[in-house]
């Protein structure tokens, strides 16, 4: 017997996905799901960003690590509530771990969430976690090929980080390279240039995060006058 | 790198539409791969080695038909078949397009024999 199905492979991973969607749509937050190579600098982001948005803003945040709870140890001092996720040999976070994690934290009182994913930039590119923005930082250390190396999480993402971009100029770099990369990629996506360490392009970042926020907890209000 | 992930929600989805189906055993799977997705058939099938041991499907084949790609451009609407790296519409040399082909892996169908 033959059965057709013609079913999304992941489609149960997606469902999941939804979910986590409409719970972060009803607490009125923003969930962002930050995607990497390992070493790129997505903790040291984290940490100062979270310390930005004080005191006004809360942050929970969810990080996803094969190993050890160093990344949410880190984390603990300024956000609202931190899970870490030890994902063994899985090399990307799934939905529903997300889902588990979740119930343990505090999002009532948040203004974000912030889902870490474990350093990796192609599983994590399958796999959808109910975020709202998918954040893909390249950091300058990495060099300039990872973009047309990694098409798919690039194509995919909302918005790019150039991080340690401190190291511009001392670190052989080809600028125009990544940005000519990302424009055949998606013309419109916008790239922000970032040194957590050194504070600059903070501002910028910062501005989007919370400009976005806005469109989502907007898109919120006027869901439920409707 | 991905085939795994993908072979494991693949046979997972495969097992329940197996069971709801009343088939004993699984001879064919075949699956549908969008180009953009990148799965490489070689590794797809070591995969699929690995997860369907001690399953029903334990002697199944898998047959994995890569679906080429094909954009259209948001600006202008033309069609055209973009790369992996490159996404410039022909017309307007802008990437800003939605992905019409592609992007998807699917499972396509299951052939197996039925419970007695």
């Amino acid at each position: 017997m033959k059965v057709t199905v013609a079913k999304r492979i992941l489609k149960d991973n997606d469902m999941i996905a939804d979910k986590n969607r409409e719970i972060f749509r009803d607490a009125g937050l923003l969930a962002v799901n930050f995607i990497s190579s390992p070493g790129s600098g997505k903790t040291t982001l984290l940490e100062k960003t979270i310390a930005e948005l004080l005191p006004e803003q809360k942050t929970t945040v969810v990080v996803g690590d094969l190993q050890t709870t160093r990344d949410a140890d880190r984390l603990v001092p300024n956000a609202l509530d931190v899970a870490q996720i030890n994902t063994g040999m899985s090399c990307h976070l799934y939905a529903n771990q997300v889902a588990d994690s979740l119930l343990g934290l505090n999002i009532s009182e948040a203004d974000y969430v912030f889902i870490e994913n474990v350093g990796n930039m192609v599983c994590p590119g399958e796999f959808d976690l109910g975020e709202n923005v998918k954040v893909v930082l390249l950091s300058i250390p990495e060099g300039d090929d990872k973009v047309a190396k990694y098409p798919t999480i690039f194509r995919a993402a909302d918005l790019v980080l150039l991080t340690k971009v401190d190291l511009l100029g001392i670190l052989d770099f080809d600028l125009e390279r990544v940005t000519n990369d990302i424009k055949k990629l998606n013309s419109n996506l916008e790239i922000l240039h970032i040194s957590s360490v050194k504070g600059q392009g903070m501002n910028e970042w910062v501005s989007w995060l919370k400009a976005k926020r806005q469109q989502n907890v907007g898109a919120k209000a006027k869901f439920i006058t409707e | 790198m991905h085939e795994m992930s993908i072979a494991v929600g693949l046979m997972d989805q495969v097992l329940e539409i197996a069971k709801v189906n009343g088939l004993k055993e699984i001879d064919e799977i075949e699956v549908e791969t969008g180009f953009l997705r990148q799965v490489i058939p070689e590794v797809m099938q070591e995969a699929f080695l690995a997860v369907r041991r001690e399953t029903i499907a334990q002697n199944a084949t898998l047959k994995i038909v890569e679906i080429a790609p094909l954009s259209e451009c948001n600006i202008c609407k033309k069609q055209f078949e973009p790369q992996l790296n490159d996404f410039l519409c022909p017309e307007c040399q802008k990437a800003d397009v939605k992905v019409l082909k592609g992007d998807e892996i699917i499972l396509k169908s299951i052939q197996g024999k039925e419970s007695k």
